[in-house]
């Protein structure tokens, strides 16, 4: 019924075939991520089998339902929908297809290895980058999205971090909810209540681009903002030299490579990280002219 | 529904009038007590520079609850405003970023309104005519118009407008930020066209008792219509907005601004059973939910216990117009 877009066939009879659903195809970061997938693949001499849940729980479950018919020898699952996928996957382990989550994690049922983006590790680079833009002195503010686990651990890295730098302060956490005029409104009130506030972490680029518009409205562009995801919006805001200074950039691409990676460890006997984390790195206005803008 | 045909709903004065005068005072009473007890607790609270900041937070709640407070006194509901706001500033960004300086900017303009005025005419029509409840049919639209929004852009935001398009939403004129003004004008507005002006009483007549004011002569049909319809506008204005003072169309603005509308209209005082309240009541309601986030965030409250407070504050609203309506049916 709902097979979604296919590439690859049945025919090779060698390799391994892999069953991949991804959360989308439209998002760049999803592009990405499969042309990780694709390439590290291609090397393994593995056939993958992808297509696109399109954000919808029913698509994705018959895609995997699909897989455990065809017989595949594990599946790659980007969850649209995390505590609803586990039926789909305990109908994986019943079959004893190998099931990997890559991004988006699954609860419930029997996942191998979980491959994500080090959120901490985010949180981490953009404290420092804001301690050394700060030369360790000064005020600071977080947006957050406290509903969201990545949310949530992008935060706590960057307090963690922050614990290293005694000069400075967090002054105020707020919610944006992760959305661009909930994150301009909280800024409203930082900078309103904080008028020696010198820096923002937005844990996502909605938060920093509302945080943006706030201190553009005031005239505050002193103040240092940092976001996160370097999204095109976010990478053009840096570029043209607005406060908006720094962006932790996920790797999709890598984040494809080490999942087949744990795949063939696990198809070779090993037993691989129950959860990988993949390194995030920041990208400002110099590293984005030495790479000509790509984050 | 009783029989009896409550004459002082059609006719402005008399207990339900006072009712309203009552809960407005209750409101301006809590608001000087909720500001008394932050500027004692976050000193920063009682300062020039921060009552506007307060008064920007809810310029755009503001100018949805004006339009809100009127589709509310028919009986009706909206939730679609967060969603149609999202779609018209998305479309008139695309329009306004599209490289025709000014022109282009006020086509963008207009086509804002003209998206509120569509979706409000679609409701306004289903609700009418068709006797569709309006829970679903905006319900309908709030998921049609986000799913617009997306796919017009493509899920990402609209940016690189020229700077005339951020008058509406970042300029100040005599150090009062544009969005406010706006707010109070639309304010002022609702308040004649539903106080002073005929149309205003036969939209209090139609909630208070449809068929009490159908058998007057009302036309019931063309008042919910057109009070769907200016709502829209509004919707339009506040979308055109938002997406000003973003500086961007962004297909996820406005989320869930329909249940901070109600808010602000229900706190004022108005009776989501239609008939009773007023845009002063929900103006008092949005400056006390305002100065609540406002306070809240200046004192460094956790987040979550801001969400508990605003639904104590809600609860109460409600509670207070039950105990009004179980003791004024008791009189009767």
């Amino acid at each position: 019924m709902t097979g979604g877009c296919q590439s690859g066939g049945n025919s090779g009879s060698g390799g391994k075939r892999i069953g991949v659903t991804l959360l989308t195809r439209e998002h760049e970061f999803y592009k990405q991520l499969e042309a990780g997938l694709k390439e590290a693949a291609d090397k393994q001499g593995y056939q993958l089998i992808v297509t696109s849940g399109d954000f919808d729980l029913a698509k994705q479950q018959s895609q995997i339902e699909n897989f455990v018919v065809q017989k595949v020898d594990a599946i790659i699952l980007c969850p649209a929908d995390s505590k609803g996928i586990a039926p789909a996957i305990k109908m994986a382990n019943e079959a004893n297809i190998p099931v990997f989550t890559a991004d988006i994690s699954a609860q419930g049922g029997q996942v191998v290895s979980h491959v994500a983006s080090d959120n901490l590790a985010g949180g981490r680079l953009a404290a420092d980058f804001i301690a050394r833009a700060l030369n360790g002195q000064g005020t600071v503010g977080i947006i957050g999205q406290q509903e969201v686990q990545t949310g949530l651990d992008r935060e706590l890295g960057f307090k963690e971090e922050m614990k290293k730098y005694p000069g400075i302060k967090i002054a105020i956490v707020l919610n944006g909810a992760g959305v661009r005029d909930r994150a301009l409104k909280a800024a409203e009130d930082m900078l309103q209540g904080h008028s020696d506030l010198k820096a923002i972490f937005g844990i996502n680029d909605d938060s920093a681009l509302g945080a943006l518009a706030a201190a553009e409205t005031r005239g505050r562009n002193d103040i240092i903002i940092v976001g996160y995801d370097a999204t095109p919006e976010a990478v053009k805001a840096i570029q043209r030299g607005s406060a908006l200074k720094a962006d932790v950039a996920q790797q999709p691409h890598d984040l494809g490579a080490k999942t087949i990676e744990a795949i063939s460890t696990y198809f070779s006997g090993g037993q691989p990280t129950k959860s990988i984390a993949v390194p995030v790195k920041i990208v400002d206005a110099n590293t984005l002219k030495e790479s000509g803008g790509v984050p | 529904m009783s029989e009896t045909i409550r004459e002082q709903e059609l006719i402005p004065g008399g207990r339900r009038l006072q009712w309203q005068r009552i809960a407005e005072y209750v409101i301006v009473i809590a608001i000087v007590l909720e500001s008394i007890v932050f500027a004692v607790i976050a000193p920063q609270f009682f300062s020039v520079p921060n009552l506007i900041n307060v008064a920007l937070s809810i310029a755009i709640t503001g100018i949805l609850a004006v339009g809100m407070t009127a589709v509310i006194l028919t009986g009706g509901i909206d939730l679609s405003v967060g969603s149609a706001a999202a779609l018209a500033g998305v479309v008139a960004a695309i329009i306004a970023s599209s490289g025709g300086g000014l022109g282009t900017v006020v086509l963008g303009g207009l086509a804002a309104l003209g998206i509120g005025l569509a979706v409000g005419l679609f409701n306004g029509i289903m609700v009418a005519q068709f006797r569709v409840p309006p829970f679903v049919t905006t319900l309908a639209m709030l998921t049609i118009c986000r799913g617009l929004a997306f796919i017009i852009t493509g899920g990402r935001a609209i940016g690189d407008l020229p700077s005339s398009f951020e008058f509406l939403g970042k300029r100040r004129l005599a150090g009062v930020p544009v969005p406010v003004i706006l707010m109070l004008a639309i304010f002022v507005i609702g308040w004649f066209v539903l106080k002073r002006m005929a149309f205003g009483r036969y939209v209090y007549a139609v909630g208070g008792n449809r068929e009490a004011a159908y058998l007057a002569g009302v036309n019931t049909k063309g008042v919910t219509l057109l009070v769907y319809v200016l709502n829209g506008l509004l919707v339009g204005l506040a979308g055109l907005v938002l997406a000003s003072r973003l500086g961007a169309g962004v297909p996820n603005a406005g989320l869930q601004y329909e249940l901070d509308v109600i808010a602000a209209v229900v706190v004022g005082g108005t009776s989501l059973n239609g008939g009773r309240g007023s845009v002063i009541g929900t103006f008092w309601g949005a400056v006390f939910i305002g100065i609540l986030n406002n306070g809240l965030n200046l004192a460094g409250i956790d987040p979550y216990m801001q969400k508990i407070a605003l639904g104590v504050v809600i609860l109460l609203a409600v509670l207070a117009d039950q105990l009004n309506k179980s003791q004024g049916a008791l009189k009767t």
